[in-house]
């Protein structure tokens, strides 16, 4: 199965989706904000399978962290997850090859296969 | 002005001088007939007859000089009147004429720029000038439109915070009910641990918490739909293929209430500029209130075909059909049926309202016609894409 990096400023929907993606079976590794996320992609001694970013953190948002990584040459599949019904918040971000944009509130059934599709899981 | 002045004054005095000129005439003409009167009296009682006599002509003489005189006075002054008069006159019609030419500008200017501010041009404003009258009555129209403007002012930025206000709410309310949602599913997916009464409570919330994320992507629809920003992405769409999927995607619904469907699709239509997130969703809430508001085991008819230039779209019903009254506002907000309906139904009263924007966000329109006891009909027309094929064809 996946292992997956979710970020979310909130810890109520960390735990919601930590709790769901490991019932699916998939590793899950948290952080907080976009610098968590740089900071646990560097760090990262095994590369992550797919990110599952909020768009909007305080500090450094999912999409900042997201163009930061894709600089330094970091090509994980990406799922921006967004309050917004319109997507990527009527940006783009063409540039950032997000896969997929998944809004709030979740929809799990959604979400799992898109992880599967692009993880090339099951 | 001072000229006018000037004449009349002129006319004024010699008026009085002609006055004056006849009071000294008779003045003299009475003394002079005095002395004769006494020359005369001298004469018949005998005394100094030569003298007398003397004085008798010479009276005589001087009264004729004195009438030579007046005469001549009088017609120099009537001559003077005459002009003045005639001058003060002519003055009078011209500043007369000025007065007019001087109110009817600045008149004609304010009808002009009343006109212009009961159009909506909140920018009209009169040049104030001309007597001082007419620019009183330049600046108060100027202050009134002044304060229209800055009133219109006030109440752009209050329904640009009204929006904002509705954008921000709902991107705000979306974290928490993702939770709420997110953990009644959670024990949902332990169901065989709940006892029935819990997993009942669990369904109460996720049937709530659905409903309410409803309502919140309603309401952002509705706000962007009046800040500009509902924006619409078309691409040629097979509007029969929607109308399938959304027929599809409505199929359980219908069976669950035993209503019977109908699809009835004219072939070879053109195709429209849809987005078709959109346009499905147009569809969906219009099979949805056939769904709910028509009673169990009626007919529902979709028919797709070709009106002119348009692909038109009909979701009908036999149900009870709508009363006039409400029929009128359809399509307004919170506009449904009556209270114990809504209950029933539980919508979220926007669904038409979002619907009608969607569609005319596409050019196309959406219309209804019913009556109760006679069933509803729902018409949308999309304008079909001129197929220069077709054109051949034909």
């Amino acid at each position: 199965m996946a292992r997956v990096l979710v970020a979310d400023d909130s810890e109520t929907i960390l735990l919601l989706l930590r709790t769901r993606l490991e019932i699916e079976g998939h590793g899950v590794e948290t952080a907080a904000d976009g610098q968590q996320v740089v900071d646990a992609v560097r760090d990262a001694t095994t590369p992550h399978d797919i990110f599952l970013l909020d768009a909007m953190m305080p500090r450094k948002s999912g999409i900042d962290a997201l163009r930061e990584l894709r600089g330094e040459g970091v090509e994980t599949p990406t799922l921006i997850v967004s309050a917004h019904t319109d997507g990527g918040n009527g940006e783009d971000h063409a540039d950032l090859a997000i896969d997929a944009y998944i809004t709030k509130p979740i929809d799990f059934d959604r979400l799992f296969a898109k992880i599967a599709e692009l993880t090339g899981g099951t | 002005m001072i000229a006018f002045a000037i004449l009349t004054g002129l006319a004024v005095i010699g008026v009085a001088r002609f006055l004056q000129q006849r009071q000294d005439f008779e003045n003299a003409t009475s003394r002079s007939y005095q002395r004769e009167i006494e020359a005369r009296n001298q004469l018949t009682r005998g005394e100094h007859p030569a003298a007398a006599r003397a004085t008798i002509v010479s009276q005589q003489s001087k009264r004729q000089a004195l009438r030579n005189e007046i005469s001549s006075e009088t017609r120099d002054t009537a001559l003077l009147v005459g002009a003045g008069l005639i001058a003060g006159l002519t003055g009078a019609a011209l500043l007369f004429t000025g007065l007019i030419s001087s109110m009817r500008r600045p008149l004609e200017d304010l009808v002009d720029a009343s006109g212009r501010l009961a159009g909506g041009d909140l920018d009209a404003r009169v040049e104030i000038g001309g007597l001082s009258e007419t620019a009183t009555l330049g600046g108060a129209f100027n202050e009134m439109a002044e304060e229209l403007q800055r009133r219109a002012g006030e109440r752009d930025q209050l329904d640009r915070m009204k929006d904002e206000f509705v954008l921000t709410a709902s991107h705000e309310l979306r974290s928490p009910l993702t939770s709420v949602q997110g953990f009644a599913e959670l024990l949902l997916l332990e169901r065989e641990k709940l006892d029935p009464k819990q997993a009942e409570t669990v369904e109460v919330i996720l049937d709530n918490t659905r409903h309410l994320v409803r309502l919140l992507n309603d309401l952002l629809d509705l706000a962007r739909s009046d800040a500009g920003r509902l924006a619409i992405k078309p691409v040629p769409t097979d509007a029969a293929a929607l109308v399938e999927e959304a027929v599809r995607t409505m199929r359980a619904q219908f069976d669950a209430r035993a209503q019977r469907l109908e699809l009835e699709i004219e072939p070879g239509l053109p195709r429209v500029e849809a987005d078709r997130d959109r346009i499905r969703q147009v569809l969906v809430n219009l099979l949805t209130n056939a769904n709910e508001y028509c009673p169990e085991g009626a007919g529902i008819g979709v028919k797709v075909g070709r009106n002119d230039a348009d692909v038109e779209i009909d979701v009908s019903d036999d149900g009870p059909g709508i009363p006039e009254d409400q029929l009128a506002h359809i399509f307004e907000r919170f506009s449904r049926g009556d209270a114990g309906e809504t209950q029933r139904v539980g919508g979220t009263g926007l669904g038409l309202a979002i619907s009608k924007s969607l569609v005319e966000l596409h050019a196309g329109t959406i219309d209804a016609e019913s009556a109760p006891g006679e069933g509803s009909t729902f018409r949308v027309r999309l304008p079909a894409i001129a197929s220069p094929d077709r054109a051949e064809l034909n």
